[in-house]
Order: structure tokens, then sequence, then C-alpha cells
């Protein structure tokens, strides 16, 4: 007989089960509950896709973007004085003009931050051009780390030509920021001009009155000491202080120009990542041993199943 | 695919398994029910979308089986010294010749069981390998070996 023939004749054995099997099966199968809604991949991803996309959703969508959380500093930025004005970098202002009138006697100072190349000739040129109006420098603070100089000047310029003292420091460079400060001691001194005066009448009293030695010194020195505050103040107002500050342009930071709405999956993506590469590095050797493991369990249940089923 | 209908549909699947792989048919009987109490309880495990009930009836009756060759063995290693085991006059189906019978008697469990598989529930070298617990290979070849065996028993008998 053939292996084919043999096989026809093992198809065709009819093999059923007796009766009392099928009996007893079917009481088997009677008690058999409804079945239950079956829990299925689908089913779950079903559900759990959009709930994931709404949970998503919610979290970049209600936290604060990027825009909102710099909107405090500028606002603070637009609440400073007027005196100060932050330009943007690297564009260029026009100056401040300072307001000035000669007849009375005032203090200015103004401050000038310029962002130039070449720092160490713009110190030079700032010099020359206080000098050339009259004016002397009374710090020059220079300073070079890499490719990064900063220079603090602190100049004296007559103060009819601080205007023009200003326009030319201007040109040295791109003007970052600026501020005048301009305070008008005329009233000051008037007031001191009117004690000075009825000290100096009450003096000429003293002395016709032929009063004491003591008295007429003391008043003296008073109006001296008033003569020479008011001396100090006119010096001081005659010139004006211009702090300038130079610097090289920094590298240009790249626009943050915020967020994404996706941005948040993303970051928990790089998390998710970085605890996956974590778990293999720390779970992979575990993971081997318990393959390796399995791998002998098998391998032993086997050949005690092919001994059993040997007989 | 309700269990009733499973069990309807594949009562005699199982128990012709069982009949071949035990060739005792008392205890196919016997094992064939508890098959199917154990499938009813395991019945919210079945996915029909990976495998058919039929396969999936079939792994859990050699689990069954497999028990049951292990407790036998147990038994009878303590009998065996007392009384030799009962020889039980076993008929694997209608209109198989008493040499073929006489024949798969003579097989192993192990190769009867894949014969059964293989040729009299027609399960194909995959699905059959899926119930061993083997690789489709390994099937082919115990198959082969199997009616290799029977081949020489009935040329022996011839």
């Amino acid at each position: 007989m053939s292996q084919r023939d043999l096989v026809a004749e093992l198809r065709a054995a009819r093999v059923e089960a007796p009766p009392e099997v099928r009996e007893r099966v079917r009481l088997v199968a009677a008690a058999a509950p409804a079945p239950p809604r079956r829990f299925t991949w689908r089913r779950a991803f079903v559900v759990a896709v959009p709930v994931a996309a709404a949970v998503a959703a919610s979290i970049v969508f209600t936290r604060p973007s990027h825009h909102e959380q710099t909107a405090t500093p500028l606002g603070r930025v637009a609440g400073l004085p007027a005196t100060v004005r932050a330009a943007p970098a690297g564009a260029a202002t026009k100056e401040l003009a300072v307001p000035s009138a000669k007849q009375r006697v005032q203090v200015v100072g103004t401050t000038l931050s310029l962002r130039t190349h070449k720092v160490s000739d713009g110190v030079k040129r700032a010099v020359r051009i206080v000098t050339s109006l009259g004016g002397y420098p009374v710090s020059v603070h220079a300073q070079t780390e890499g490719k990064e100089a900063t220079a603090d000047l602190t100049l004296k310029v007559p103060r009819g030509h601080v205007q023009q003292a200003m326009s030319r420091l201007a040109q040295l460079g791109t003007i970052v920021a600026e501020n005048v400060d301009v305070q008008d001691r005329t009233a000051d001194l008037n007031a001191t001009d009117r004690t000075i005066a009825r000290l100096q009448k009450r003096l000429s009293d003293l002395r016709a009155a032929k009063a004491s030695k003591a008295q007429v010194d003391a008043l003296t020195n008073r109006i001296q000491a008033l003569q020479r505050s008011e001396a100090a103040t006119r010096r001081a107002a005659h010139y004006a202080t211009i702090d300038l500050h130079l610097e090289t342009p920094q590298a240009a930071a790249p626009v943050h120009k915020g967020h994404g709405p996706l941005h948040g999956i993303g970051v928990a993506f790089r998390y998710i990542g970085i605890g996956a590469a974590y778990a293999l590095a720390i779970g992979g050797p575990a993971i081997v041993l318990l393959v390796l493991v399995w791998l002998a369990v098998r391998l032993v249940r086997r050949r005690r199943e092919e001994a059993l089923l040997s007989r | 695919m309700t269990f009733q209908q499973a069990a309807e549909a594949h009562l005699d699947d199982v128990y012709g398994y069982l009949a071949w792989f035990t060739s005792d048919r008392f205890v196919a009987e016997d094992l064939t029910a508890v098959t199917f109490e154990r499938a009813l309880r395991l019945w919210h495990r079945f996915d029909p979308e990976r495998g058919p009930a039929r396969t999936w009836l079939c792994q859990i009756a050699r689990t069954v089986a497999l028990d049951h060759f292990r407790s036998e063995r147990r038994r009878t290693r303590r009998e065996e010294l007392a009384a030799p085991p009962e020889q039980i006059d076993f008929r694997f189906g209608e209109g198989l010749s008493p040499d073929l019978e006489a024949a798969l008697g003579r097989l192993s469990a192990g190769e009867r069981e894949v014969v059964a598989l293989r040729v009299l529930l027609d399960l194909d070298a995959g699905t059959a390998a899926r119930v061993l617990g083997i690789s489709p290979t390994n099937c082919t070849t115990r198959l082969n070996r199997a009616l290799k065996k029977l081949e020489e028993a009935l040329h022996v008998a011839a």
C-alpha cells in the first residue's frame, strides 16, 4: 500500500462521538452564559484614540503660550520713563534731542549705548570728539574678552555743545539705548541768591550796630558757604555728563518664535524616549535572562512531552 | 459564533483527535467532556481573529490529554508492579482495515497525534504545528515519520 493510499484510507475513517458524549457536551454547552462584550484591541483603539486626542488637545490649548509669557516683560519696558528708549537690536535710531536753555542753569546727564564692531577705535574717536568740543574724558574703562569688547566712558562736554556731541557720538555705531536727564537748578540758585542778599544785608546791619566779632564771622562763613555751593552748581551745570557705553555686536540669538501646538506632544515623546532608553539599559539584561530561562523551560518541557508521548 | 455552535460543530473532531491520541475510547470520551468544560470556562478568551474555534478546541484538548498522560504515568508507575496494564480492544474508526488499526495501535501517542491532526482533521501544517507547539517543518517531519512507520507495518503484515 502506497503512502497516498494509506492517507486516503485514514481520511476515510469515520470517527463520531458516541451519543452519551454528545449529550454530555450538550449539557455543558447549555450552561454557557450569554457572551459578554468582548474586549478587543480594535474596540480599545476606537475608544482610546479620541480620548487621547481630547487629552492632548486640552493640554496643548490650555497651557499658556510663549507669547503670553513674554507679554509681561514687554509691558514693563513700555512702562519705563519716557527718557529711556530701548532700540531694537541692530537697528539705528535717531539720537534724542537735548532740551537746553542757555539762560537757565541746568544739570544735563546723558547715557548713550552703542554697538560697534570696533570698540577700540570708538573709544579714541569719542575722546577726540569730546576734546574737540571743549570737553574732556573723566574716565575710560575698556575690556576685551575673546571676540567681545566693551568700553564705558564718562565724558564731560560744555552744556552748549552737548547736542552736537551726542549727534557725533551717535555716529560711532548703532544706538542700543539712550537716556537724557535734565535738571533745572535756576530756581534753586535764585533762592540761594536771595538768601545770600538777605544775609549780606544782615551782615552790614551787624557791622553798623558794631556787633560782636563772633556773630559777624559766623554770618560771613555762612554767606561764603552759600556762595561756594552756588559756584559749584554753576560749574557742574556748565558741563554736561555723557556716559557712553560701547559694545561689540553679540552673536545673533536664534529668533524664538514660541512653541507650536504640537510642542507638548514632542516633549512628551522625548521624555518617553528617554524613559525607554533607561528602561532598555536597565531592563535589557533582565529581559535577556528571562528569555534564556523561558527557552530553557520550553526545551525541558518539550523533551518531557516527547518522552511522555513516545510510548 | 457561540459556544453552543462551536461545541456542536467540532465535537466529532475533538473526540476523534482525542480517541486517536489516547487510543482509548473511554478515556477519549471523558477527556472530550473535560475539554468542553474547560473550553466553556475559557470561552471569553477565545478570539476568532487569531484562529478558528476548531484549532482552539484542539489546543485545549491537547492540554487536557497531556494532563491525563502525566497522571496516568504516575498512576501506572505505582500500579504496574502490582498488575500489568489492561489492554483494551479499541477501534480507531469505521472503515479502517484491521491491519491499519493494528499499525495505528503500534504508533506512539505523539505519532498518532500528528496523524490525527494532519490526516483525520485535515489541518494544514501551520495550524497543526500551532496546536502541537512546534514548527511546521517539524510537524511535517513527524507526520512523514509516522506514515512511514504505518507503511512499513502494513508491508510486514501483508
